[in-house]
Formats: C-alpha cells, structure tokens, sequence
C-alpha cells in the first residue's frame, strides 16, 4: 500500500488510504448523522447532493481529500455543523469512499489535514 | 375545559397507558363548515384560513399596544431535526407539529402537555398494530437514531378534521389520529419511501376530503410523483393524480421523447388552498428533475412542473394547469403557497415563486392576470400581461460552463410563506437577497439515480442589496408595487403573519421576532428567541386573551444554513433550541 507521506498530488484515494473497519463504522454514523439529507444510499434528495458516481466526482474531481475533510468537518451536518468527532467524520468519509468503490488499504484515514491535503481525488484509476 | 386522566381508564381495552398523558374532554368536531368560516379566535388551516392569507381578524393585539407583549409561556420541541411548525388552535388546544412526525397537543393558554403522538411508540386506538413498523420498511425507513436536518423527517403542516389530526410523515405515509388522545387511528402508505418519496408537507382538507402532496420525486423510476385524494376516515386513497405528464397523454410530449422513467420533479412540497364555492384545490408544483435541462434530456416544458394546478378534491379531475416557468432551468421552484384574492371582483390566486415574480392568476379559468418581476432576478424576461417566459441570452445553462445568476439556487422567496392583509390590501413576503457563480454536472441516467444534478455552487451577496440578506417585503395588491421594504443582515426566516390589529409579525435567521405596522412598516416590537427563528407564527384568542405563538428552529436546506454561513459568516445561532413561543399583553 502506498503511504500517505509523499509529495502533493502523487497519493490519491486509488491508493488503499482507508480501511475496510472504518467503513463500517463510518456507515454507521453515516445512517444517524448523514443520511435523512444524502439518502441512505448516498444519493441525496432535493436539497442534499450525490455522494456517489458522477455527481460526486463533478464536484471534487481535481481537488484533494483535505479540502472534502475540511468541507465535511466544519460544514456538515449543515445543522449541527463540526459536532462530530474527527474520527467520526475520517470514518464516514472512508465509508462514502468504500461506496464509490476506491480500495480499501491496510492503514486508516488519517484526520491529518497535511496528510489529507496530498491526497487527490481523481477518477484516473490506481494512479501511482 | 381538558381533563387529563391515564389512558386505560379512558380506553379500557387498551393495553398501554404509559405514552398520552391525557384526553381533551369538550372536543367539537371540526366540520366543512367551520373550515370554511373558522371562529375569528381558531386557526384552523395551516394558513389560518382555507384562502391561505395567513392573516388574522384578531385586533387585541395592535400597533398601539404591540410593544407590550409579553412571554406566557414557552416549550421546548424534539431537538431530532428542522423544526418549521405550522400550529393549529381549536378548543383551547394548540396541535404543534415537531419534526420526525411527533405532534403534541398543548393547553394554548398555559401550555401543559395534554397527549404526544410518536410515530412508532404511540399506541393505535384499538390496540391493534395500525402503525407501519419499521421492519416492513426495512432500509427504505429512517434510521430511528436520524438527525433529520433538511427534507426527510421534517413536518410542516397538519390538518383538523372531525375528530381527528391528519399528518403526512418521513416514510410516505399518511395518518389519521385521534384528536381527543393522540392515539393512531389509521396509518396508509402511498408511496415506497425506498424510491426516494417522502412528506414534508402535511395534508389539507377539501369538501371532506384529505388532499396531500408528495415530495422526493427526484430520482428515476417507475413511476410518476404525485397528489393524492384520502377518505379521512378510514384512510382510502380515493384519487391520484400525477404531477408529470406521462408519456401517450395529452401533455406528455412536453417532455420531449423521455420515457417516463426519466421524468422526475414536479414535487408538491407546500401544502394548498382550497375554494369551497368552486369546490377547487390549488397546489403549486415544483421544478423539473434534474434541474437543468441539459442534464434531464429535454427542452421541452415538461408538464406539470412549476405549475399551478387546479383539481377537483372528490375525484382528482384537473380543472386547469398554468404553467408559470415552462422548460425551468435553475432549480427556481414555483411550487410555494397560493394565495386566494378576490381583487375588484376577480377572483384570482396570488402567488410568487424562487424568482420574485407576483403571479395574479383567475381563479376560476387559470388565465394569467399580470406578472409583476420585482426586479431582482437576471434569469428570464417576463411579459407582464401574457405571463410568457423567455431566458436572457446565455441563461440556459450548459454542463460544466458557469453562469452568473440571481437568485442562487436557493432562491429569493422559499417557503417562508407570504400574508396577505385586506386592511392594506397588500401582500407581506419574506425574501432571501442573494446571488450565486452556478456550475450544472450531469448524473447517471439510470433507474435509482437521476437526483438534482450536480452544482459546483459560489454564493454571493446580491448587488441591489448593501451586504443585506433578509428583507421583508410589502407588495400592493393587485398592482404588485412595491408598498414598502425592511432589509436587515440577517435572513427573515418565517412565514409572515398579518392580523387586523394592523400588524405584520416575522423572525429572523439571528433569533429576532419582530412585529412591523403593515401600513407603514414601521418597526413596534422585537424580542430574542432560543434559536433561529423558523415556521408558520399564528395567533388565536382563549377566553378574551389574546396570544400570538412563534415558533422557532434549528436546521432548515441551504437558505438557513449554506447562505447565512457564506454571506453573514459573523452571525451564529446555537444548534438546538427547536421550540414555541407564546405572547399576550399584560393582564
């Protein structure tokens, strides 16, 4: 597995950067806190995007894992904005990953935002 | 006047006695009758009145003694997601709302619990299961631990009917219960929640019929969204009728070649109004899904989206439809309250949508009377006397090419609703001031997907307004000129109230609720709340007094939560506080 110290943009979330343990536990504290807004399948509603596939990727295409870390910690949920844990929301963000079906590695995601800042969302598969 | 005893003495085959705490004794059941020319004291729709003005003959409280008001009594609501009440008041009793589906009858004069329905926990009134369980919805429920912020587990209005209280909850379902003691009288599905249908709008009544629209129609499936007719007393679905056009019918070219799997939209998320002498209901409709129409796949007017529709409330027939945003392109919903004016012996609707547009519709034939653009949005040119839409050039949006837009997709108008007053013959609307750089994505065309697209979203102030997002304004009727404004920092975030003591009463995003001179818009009175403030205020007399509610809230979609944090970053509101409060002048 790749680790996630190395120069900015050459880490991306094709790199196994979470893992499958804290998927689960981020789907379930995705069900209590994220999903009467984006769907229990992540689809969203009318007021609430798409987490999931094209719609997702539209969005954050190009930008890094800290700045989606950042969006989610300190914005969301939009009505009790930065109530969770920071592990909670690493955990949820692994769990929206899992659903896009990026890998899943052997290390946690880190809560670090120097960590997550090179970390790049990209749809170009397993990039190196 | 409410005597509270333990429910297995009242009900003796119950099996439980643990959940209500009492039963109101003098109930008068709620007739055609009284809907239709309620006591001046009684609120009896959501809106007041079945014409959905949102105004009061009540004058106690006035201009020249507003400022004396005084807290009575306050309550604190389930903190377990948006709160936007619309309370009712019959008998002496308040039926206030909360948000996942719990509804709890108050004493209005002191507020004291007389019974609490809770989805799920609240027995039925036989003791049999009536309720839906979670288990046969299985992943399609809420989760029972959800924090609903934003759309599912929200719950405006409820209605009053007979002897009982309808709702419509989070899971698509619509229950009738008991008004005496809150028990579950009858519980039925319409839609599967699954798909992504959901109530937040509660139902009305018409000429003895419950009248509900749906909302959730956004993803792609088999199927079509919709209003639905129920008999209130046994919970049958009398009529249905779709909201989009399918394809083989009269109007369903007007989504191009679409199969119907790909029509989606035309949600019916605020409740309606209803005439009695032409035994009419009117529900606004909302936008096309996805929202813009390079991403949905068609041009095409794709009926009945952003419309008003007239139906017949015993058989669902449509009368007319106006289509007030054909083809609509920006998310600019028009799917908001209708108000019933009869102006110099027209019989019209009143209604105004995300554009601030003042639509004067005829009542009886759906012709469009005037359209009065109140000059802040840069999407489309309206002619004002054919009603007729044509988008500025470069407004249609394109996937992934920015456009720069006002309003934003939040709109200036939501469903804070508007009031009308007859003493000033104007029309109060609280108006969110804001702009937005709007970049459209595209979504899977694929069953289980579709949604609202994607918007890569840059909200900015709006240029007319000097960095101020609320304003209220006051709109003469029919002309549609403006009669005066008040703007302030802070999002207006309620429905306005209007009342004969010549007052207008709204709150703001910051915690404020303020009463204004309807006349003048002079400022008479303010007091801070809990949190923000948020839902239907409405005001009503017990015993000679009387009392002016205001409820107040937490969560809310992007124009209590993504504006305020983007354009008035220096104000905060506490995360909880979902709550009622109750005035009168001093004794």
């Amino acid at each position: 597995m790749q680790s996630s110290i190395r120069a900015q943009g050459s880490s991306s979330i094709w790199d196994g950067i979470y893992t499958e343990a804290q998927a689960v536990r981020g789907e379930e504290e995705y069900a209590a806190r994220c999903a009467s807004c984006h769907s229990v399948d992540l689809r969203g509603n009318s007021n609430s995007p798409s987490l999931l596939g094209l719609s997702f990727m539209f969005i954050w295409e190009g930008r890094t894992l800290g700045e989606l870390f950042g969006k989610v910690s300190t914005e969301m949920p939009t009505d009790q904005p930065g109530s969770l844990s920071l592990q909670s929301y690493a955990a949820i963000l692994a769990f929206i990953l899992k659903k896009n079906e990026f890998p899943a590695g052997s290390s946690e995601l880190s809560t670090n935002d120097a960590v997550l800042n090179q970390i790049l969302i990209t749809s170009e598969g397993a990039a190196n | 006047m409410l005597i509270k005893f333990p429910h297995c003495l009242a009900i003796a085959l119950l099996m439980s006695c643990s959940w209500s705490y009492g039963q109101i004794a003098e109930f008068d059941p709620v007739t055609d009758e009284m809907l239709g020319d309620p006591p001046p004291g009684e609120w009896l729709s959501w809106r007041g009145e079945q014409n959905s003005w949102g105004y009061s003959p009540l004058e106690q409280i006035n201009t020249g003694n507003v400022n004396q008001l005084q807290l009575v009594w306050s309550w604190a609501m389930d903190d377990t997601g948006a709160g936007q009440a619309a309370p009712l008041i019959h008998n002496g009793v308040m039926f206030l709302p909360g948000p996942r589906g719990v509804i709890q009858a108050l004493d209005a004069a002191n507020g004291d619990l007389i019974w609490e329905y809770r989805p799920g926990i609240t027995a039925s009134i036989d003791g049999t299961e009536r309720a839906i369980s979670r288990e046969a919805l299985g992943a399609a429920a809420m989760p029972a631990t959800a924090y609903a912020g934003v759309g599912r587990g929200v719950q405006k209005n409820i209605a009053i009917y007979g002897e009982m209280i309808y709702a419509a909850t989070e899971n698509a379902s619509i229950v009738g219960i008991d008004a005496r003691s809150g028990l579950l009288v009858w519980e039925t599905r319409t839609a599967d929640p699954a798909l992504g249908y959901y109530y937040t709008a509660g139902p009305i009544i018409a000429n003895g019929v419950l009248v509900t629209g749906i909302t959730g129609c956004e993803r792609y499936k088999d199927d079509l969204c919709f209003i639905t007719g129920h008999n209130p007393q046994s919970g049958e679905e009398l009529w249905r009728f779709a909201t989009v056009a399918a394809p083989g019918t009269p109007e369903g070219d007007s989504w191009g070649d679409l199969p119907l799997q790909f029509r989606a939209g035309a949600d019916s998320w605020q409740a309606g109004s209803y005439d009695p002498q032409k035994n009419l209901v009117y529900y606004g409709t909302a936008q096309a899904k996805p929202w813009a129409r390079a991403v949905r796949g068609t041009d095409g007017d794709a009926l009945y989206t952003n419309s008003t529709l007239a139906l017949n409330p015993n058989t669902g027939e449509l009368a007319w439809y106006y289509q007030h945003l054909p083809g609509e392109t920006h998310d600019m919903d028009e799917v908001f309250e209708t108000l019933l004016i009869d102006v110099g012996g027209r019989e019209s609707i009143f209604k105004m949508g995300k554009l601030a547009i003042l639509w004067q519709l005829d009542r009886q034939t759906g012709e469009l009377i005037r359209a009065t653009d109140i000059g802040y949005q840069t999407i489309v040119n309206v002619n004002p006397t054919s009603g007729n839409i044509t988008y500025r050039d470069g407004m249609i949006p394109r996937i992934g090419q920015q456009i720069d837009m006002c309003p934003s997709t939040s709109g200036f108008k939501s469903w804070r609703a508007m009031a009308y007053s007859p003493q000033t013959s104007a029309v109060y609307v609280p108006i969110t001031l804001n702009c937005e750089l709007a970049t459209f994505g595209p979504t899977e065309r694929v069953l289980g997907g579709g949604g609202t697209g994607p918007v890569r979203r840059i909200n900015y102030p709006h240029p007319q307004s000097d960095g101020n997002l609320g304003e209220l304004l006051a709109l003469d009727i029919p002309s549609g000129e403006v009669k005066w404004r008040y703007r302030q920092r802070a999002p207006i975030n309620t429905a306005a109230l209007t009342t004969a003591g010549g007052l207008v009463i709204v709150g703001d995003w910051n915690r404020y609720m303020y009463a204004f001179d309807a006349e003048s818009g002079e400022k008479l009175w303010q007091t801070r709340v809990t949190t923000s403030a948020q839902g239907f205020p409405m005001t009503y007399m017990i015993d000679g007094k009387q009392y002016l509610a205001l409820p107040v809230g937490v969560g809310g979609a992007s124009w209590s939560s993504m504006l305020p944090r983007d354009l008035a970053p220096e104000l905060t509101r506490p995360l909880n506080g979902n709550s009622i409060h109750v005035f009168a002048l001093p004794d």
